[in-house]
């Protein structure tokens, strides 16, 4: 017999799973025929090719509990359809399938046979995890941070206010223009920009070259000192009433200063979980639009709003997709054509777009130092993808797949320059 | 015979009320998408089980090409015999015109059958992920060939066909053969998915 604090883990756990059963994950569950073909396509397998990295593998871990308790053979000839029992031993060895081998990049759901979507699956697996408590440490320390102080990196307040101070010092002496400020709090502006706080805290430079595009093309915009986290680890450790907590808080701060509209800045499962999951997360429409800041900065373009000299970035510069923003966002043309105006030599890293590898930091991958080994090995293929475009720069719209392209930069030798896409937009201004 | 049709009837009915009570029960696709679209999910759908089905688009064929032909040769076969036994349960003269001379195909469905299952036993990989069931469901079809090619060569008995597929009917919904109902369920979920994100269909100018 379970102890009772295992019988209420074990409890939670199908609770939670029957939930899963009764979303998506189950017309994946009952789809997934275990061909194995999906190796090639998960870098993860491709840098260990281990039985357990196949995505069918990893997601045939959740599958398992899913067949135990909501299918027939499952309930009577478990050990026929390889069903399990949910136990705290079986929890914990879960943990490792679906957060430590698999960054939900969806790659191999587009490769699959049947086009069953693995990743949704997976993330069933992190949702039980989560209501059982049993999300990795380090993961969970950043929900906590954005929960407790509006930032994942726990950021002060005060702090906040005083870097975008002198950043905005800074954005006018180097640009020789006084309305070239970072404006916080400013009530009725028209975008609310939010930011991952790694800009704040690491990455100074990336906000103020946002600063000063939005400068540069007349945007009315603000930051909120309290709300402007951009990204949503509630999303990474399976929490969906933490990471609705944190969308809900967004919207509420944008209707309280005023603003028309929301703009995500660079970071590829902000958008997604902002942009696309948020509103099935709170049950409710948004009252105002959302959009990448890509998508803003390509309308700047159309416009005529900003001009560029694609001479002032005459390196190569190739891209590289965020999953989250461009396999699970849609969000793919924008930055070829801002960075097709702004770079004078650009060159496509093959494949790219929809089916681009994943670079080994997503899922939360980066907070989980446990799995460190295993998330630079995986990040291999992209540095052999990177190598072969001949780039001296990657621009990547995203800063979690940025501190990994950093590190696979170092670990690889790839002599390389990471940036964002504001950042090169940025290098590239033409000051009316 | 009557008994047999009745019997195909029967087990027909249970594989279709329990295939769509789980499709029901699984609800995914029916809920509201609370995110504005970027797209319609219908052409992301229609993308999803057309250009994105072409083997030159899946990894899981063009780069396993000998697995993806056995596959399809196998679908090939089984999925025209259980036509053919539909058929002659309700028409047994027709039916067994179109069964018998399915032979060359049958045959090679079997030994496409056969391959998948010693690839299956071979490979260290999928003997890891592997459970019992997915041996069954190899075995059972090829198991519906054999009655197939046993009917094209020994009388045209109807009855071995007919009873074979009751079987299978009543094994359908339960095990991993649901599959033949859930590759179109899960398929037409993601891509209208991908379809609302605009993802799916890709711009006609990428170059991937």
């Amino acid at each position: 017999m379970p102890a009772p604090d295992d019988a209420q883990m074990v409890f939670a756990a199908r609770r939670t799973l029957a939930a899963a059963a009764r979303g998506l994950a189950a017309y994946h569950a009952n789809a997934c025929v275990k061909c194995g073909l999906c190796g090639q396509s998960c870098h993860v397998f491709l840098a260990e090719p281990q039985p357990e990295n196949l995505p069918a593998a990893k997601a045939g871990e959740v599958i398992r509990f899913y067949r135990r308790y909501h299918t027939l053979l499952g309930k009577l000839l478990p050990a026929l359809v390889g069903a399990r029992d949910l136990t705290p031993q079986a929890l914990n060895q879960l943990v490792e399938a679906v957060y430590g081998r698999c960054t939900g990049c969806g790659r191999c759901g587009l490769h699959c046979s049947i086009g069953l979507d693995v990743a949704s699956v997976i993330r069933a697996g992190r949702q039980i995890l989560a209501a059982v408590g049993k999300v990795p440490d380090g993961l969970q320390r950043t929900v906590n941070n954005q929960l407790e102080t509006g930032n994942q990196m726990a950021i002060p307040r005060d702090e906040f206010i005083s870097t975008a101070e002198w950043l905005s010092e800074d954005l006018q002496l180097e640009t020789g223009r006084k309305d070239a400020v970072i404006p916080v709090d400013q009530p009725n502006r028209r975008v609310l920009y939010l930011v991952n706080p790694r800009e704040v805290k690491f990455f100074p430079l990336s906000l103020s070259a946002a600063a000063g595009v939005f400068t540069a093309a007349g945007e009315s915009w603000t930051l909120s000192s309290k709300i402007y986290d951009v990204t949503n680890y509630g999303f990474f450790s399976g929490d969906d009433a933490a990471a609705g907590e944190l969308v809900r808080r967004v919207v509420e701060e944008a209707q309280a200063l005023g603003v028309q509209e929301i703009i995500l800045g660079e970071c590829g499962h902000g958008f997604r979980a902002f942009r696309w999951e948020g509103p099935n997360w709170t049950r409710q429409a948004y009252p105002l639009p959302v959009r990448s800041v890509l998508e803003l900065l390509d309308e700047y373009f159309a416009a005529g709003r900003i001009r560029v000299d694609p001479a002032k970035n005459p390196e190569r510069v190739t891209l590289h997709d965020p999953c989250n923003l461009v396999r699970w966002g849609g969000v793919s043309e924008p930055q070829r054509r801002v960075l097709g105006r702004c770079c004078a030599n650009f060159a496509e890293m093959h494949p790219n777009r929809h089916n681009n590898y994943c670079c080994g930091g997503g899922g939360g991958m980066l907070s989980m130092s446990e799995f460190g080994q295993r998330r630079v090995a995986s990040g291999q293929l992209k540095a052999e993808q990177i190598r072969r475009t001949g780039a001296k720069i990657v621009a990547t719209p995203c800063h979690n797949c940025a501190d990994q392209l950093l590190e696979i930069n170092k670990h690889y030798k790839l002599g390389v320059e990471i940036k964002t896409v504001v950042e090169l937009v940025y290098g590239a201004l033409v000051w009316p | 015979m009557n008994a047999l049709r009745i019997m195909i009837a029967g087990s027909a009915l249970w594989a279709f009320m329990l295939l769509t009570f789980q499709v029901l029960a699984a609800r995914g696709g029916g809920r509201h998408d609370f995110s504005r679209p970027a797209s319609r999910p219908a052409a992301g759908a229609w993308y999803n089980f057309t250009t994105a089905m072409l083997p030159w688009k899946k990894e899981s064929a063009w780069l396993h090409l000998a697995e993806f032909g056995l596959g399809i040769v196998l679908h090939a076969g089984v999925l025209l015999t259980l036509a053919c036994v539909f058929i002659m349960a309700a028409a047994p003269a027709t039916g067994a015109t179109l069964l018998a001379p399915l032979w060359p195909l049958n045959a090679l469905s079997l030994a496409a059958g056969i391959a998948l299952l010693i690839r299956r036993v071979r490979s260290e990989l999928l003997r890891a992920i592997s459970v019992p069931d997915d041996y069954l469901a190899v075995s059972v079809t090829c198991g519906l060939l054999i009655v197939a090619l046993a009917f094209s060569f020994f009388g045209q008995n109807p009855g071995p066909p007919l009873a074979y597929t009751s079987l299978l009917l009543i094994y359908l919904p339960l095990g991993k053969l649901r599959h033949a109902v859930f590759f179109f369920v899960a398929r037409a979920n993601y891509g209208c998915r991908l379809g609302h994100r605009g993802v799916y269909p890709p711009p006609r100018s990428a170059t991937e």
